[in-house]
C-alpha cells in the first residue's frame, strides 16, 4: 500500500515465519525492534544497529536482508523468515545447516549464529558452493568467537551434496 | 541506536514524492536506507519527514540497449548486479558493484542512492564519472539532467538541490574493444575502499589506445587522473612501470591522510592499481 501524506504511526501487514502479523507502529521502528519487541522472536539478534556485524540478519522476500537497517514500515505486505522458522515446529530436529553448526563447533557464545543461518538459507547453494564464494558469502556477518574456520566447514559439510558450478546433484 | 522520530509517507508517484519532500526542510529520501538509516540510528542525521521512494511506480527498472543502460532509483544494486546485460554495456556496473558492500547490503542498497550519497570512498561516484554517466533528476522547477563530472561537489555533497529526487541514471556503453577494471585496496571485503581505481581501457595490438582513469577514497570527490590518461596511451606492458606510476603520483599531491592510510599510501596504491590495471586489459586485449 502506498501512503501519500506522511505520518508518524503506520499500519503494518506482514507474514512473520508464515504467520500474519497486523499492528499499528511508530514510523521509527527498525524492523529488528519490531520482530524481537512487537512479534517478540527474540532469536534475531542486535550487535551494532548500523549494518556492520549482520547479527541481525532476516530474509525479506526472499532476501537477506539487515533488519536494522529496514523500518518496520517498510515490510507491509512482504514475508519475512527469521531464525524461529529454520527448524520444523515442534520437532526436536535442526535443519541440517544448523545440526552442521552444531556438530562443527561453529558457534561458541552463538550470539551471531542466526545471522549467519539467516545469510545461508537465503542463496542457493548451487550458486556459492565453493570454498571462496563460500568466504565471500559470509563476509557480511561478524563472528568474534569462533575465527570463521568451524563456520566456513559447517557449510562445506551441510552443502556436500551440492556441486558449486551452478547446476546440483540433488537439488 | 535508533532513530529519533519522523513522519514517514510512501508515495506511488515522482509527483507525490516531490511534494512530501517539499512539506518540511528536512525532509529525505529513502531508497535503499544502507546509509541513511546508520546515519539516522546514530542520530547524526536530522530527519522530519523520510519519503520511501521504494513503491514509486516506474522506478524500480533496468533498462539495457546498445546505447547503455538505465537504471532507477528504486532498483537495487544486487538487481544490477544479477542483469543479463552484456558486458559491453553493463560489465562497468558488474565490476564495480563486486566491491559494494556485502550481499545483504546489495539487496537493500541502490545505485542512485549511492550516487546521492556520494561518499568519498564510494565505487559508483568513480564509475560514473569514468564512463560519462547522466543523473536525471526532478525537483519543485522540473526535471534536469547533471552529467557526472559537474555533480559531485564535496564529501557527501552533490549539485543536488534540496527538494530534489534522482529519478534514474544512465550509464552509456562502453567505447567498442574496452574493458572498465574496477580496483581497490580495502581492509576487508565489502568493506569500503582505502582507496581505488576505476579504469575504463581501450588496447589492441599488445598497447592501449586510451584509457579513462578516475581513482577514489583520494580526495572529497573522484578524481580524474588527467596527466595518467596521458602517460598511458601507447604503453606496453614491456614499458617501465615507473612512467605510469609517476603520473599518477603526480595527479594525486592532494590525497588525504586519515587513520586508516596516510596520503602517500593512498598515492601508492592508486599508482599501482593503474599498472595492474593496465597490463590487465592489455591481457584481456590479446585473449579477446
Ligand atoms: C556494512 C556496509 C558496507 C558498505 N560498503 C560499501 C562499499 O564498499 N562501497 C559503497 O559504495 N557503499 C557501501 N555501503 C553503502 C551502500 O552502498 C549504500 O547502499 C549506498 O551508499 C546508499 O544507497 P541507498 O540506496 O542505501 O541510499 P539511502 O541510504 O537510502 O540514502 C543515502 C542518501 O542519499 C539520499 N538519496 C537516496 N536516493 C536518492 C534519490 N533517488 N534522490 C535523492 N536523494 C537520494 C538519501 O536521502 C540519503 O541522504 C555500505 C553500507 C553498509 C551498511
Ligand atoms: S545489528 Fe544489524 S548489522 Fe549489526
Ligand atoms: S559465536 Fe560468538 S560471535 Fe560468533
Amino acid at each position: 500500500m502506498t501512503i501519500s501524506e506522511p505520518i508518524s504511526e503506520v499500519d503494518v501487514e506482514v507474514t512473520v515465519n508464515g504467520q500474519p502479523q497486523r499492528h499499528r507502529v511508530p514510523a521509527r521502528l527498525l524492523l529488528s525492534d519490531y520482530i524481537r519487541d512487537t512479534v517478540g522472536l527474540t532469536g534475531t539478534h542486535l550487535g551494532c544497529e548500523h549494518g556492520y556485524c549482520g547479527a541481525c540478519t532476516v530474509i525479506v522476500d526472499g532476501d537477506a536482508v539487515r533488519s536494522c537497517l529496514m523500518l518496520a514500515a517498510q515490510v507491509d505486505g512482504a514475508e519475512v523468515r527469521t531464525v524461529e522458522d529454520l527448524a520444523p515446529a515442534g520437532a526436536d530436529s535442526l535443519s541440517p545447516m544448523q545440526q552442521a553448526f552444531h556438530d562443527n563447533h561453529a558457534l561458541q557464545c552463538g550470539f551471531c549464529t542466526a545471522g549467519f543461518l539467516m545469510t545461508l538459507e537465503s542463496v542457493d547453494p548451487t550458486e556459492w558452493n565453493e570454498p571462496e564464494r563460500v568466504v565471500e558469502l559470509l563476509s557480511g556477518n561478524l563472528c568474534r568467537c569462533t575465527g570463521y574456520q568451524n563456520i566456513v566447514t559447517a557449510v562445506t559439510e551441510a552443502w556436500s551434496a551440492y556441486d558449486g558450478s551452478g547446476g546440483s546433484d540433488d537439488g | 541506536m535508533k532513530p529519533a522520530p519522523f513522519d514517514y509517507c510512501r508515495p506511488a508517484t515522482v509527483a507525490e514524492a516531490l511534494e512530501a519532500l517539499g512539506s518540511s526542510e528536512s525532509s529525505r529520501v529513502l531508497a535503499g536506507g544502507q546509509s541513511l538509516i546508520p546515519a539516522m540510528n546514530f542520530r547524526l542525521t536530522d530527519v522530519s519527514v523520510l519519503v520511501d521512494i521504494n513503491r514509486v511506480d516506474g522506478l524500480a527498472s533496468v533498462d539495457c540497449d546498445l546505447g547503455g543502460v538505465t537504471v532507477g532509483a528504486a532498483a537495487t544494486q544486487t538487481r544490477v548486479l544479477e542483469h543479463e546485460g552484456a558486458a559491453g554495456v553493463v560489465g562497468g556496473l558488474r565490476a564495480a558493484l563486486r566491491h559494494v558492500g556485502h550481499l545483504q547490503i546489495r539487496n537493500r542498497g541502490t545505485v542512485c542512492g549511492s550516487l546521492a550519497h556520494a561518499d568519498p570512498a564510494a565505487e559508483l561516484p568513480a564509475l560514473a564519472v569514468a564512463s560519462g554517466a547522466v543523473i536525471a533528476v526532478s525537483g519543485p522547477d522540473g526535471e534536469r539532467r547533471i552529467d557526472a563530472a559537474d555533480f559531485f561537489i564535496g564529501p557527501f555533497w552533490t549539485a543536488l538541490e534540496d527538494g530534489e529526487l534522482i529519478t534514474e541514471v544512465h550509464f552509456p556503453a562502453q567505447p567498442p574493444g574496452s574493458v572498465t577494471i574496477v580496483d581497490e585496496i580495502s581492509r576487508r571485503a565489502g568493506d569500503f575502499a582505502v582507496a581505488g581505481l576505476v579504469a575504463t581501457v581501450q588496447a589492441d595490438g599488445g598497447a592501449v589506445r586510451s584509457a579513462r582513469l578516475v581513482g577514489f577514497g583520494l580526495g572529497g570527490v573522484p578524481t580524474r587522473l588527467e596527466t595518467a590518461e596521458a602517460a598511458i596511451e601507447g604503453w606496453a606492458a614491456d614499458h617501465p612501470a615507473d612512467t605510469l606510476a609517476e603520473a599518477v603520483m603526480a595527479d594525486t599531491a592532494d590525497a588525504f591522510d586519515d587513520i586508516h592510510a596516510t596520503s602517500w599510501y593512498r598515492r601508492e596504491a592508486v599508482a599501482a592499481l593503474t599498472v595492474r590495471a593496465a597490463r590487465q586489459a592489455l591481457a584481456d586485449a590479446e585473449a579477446a
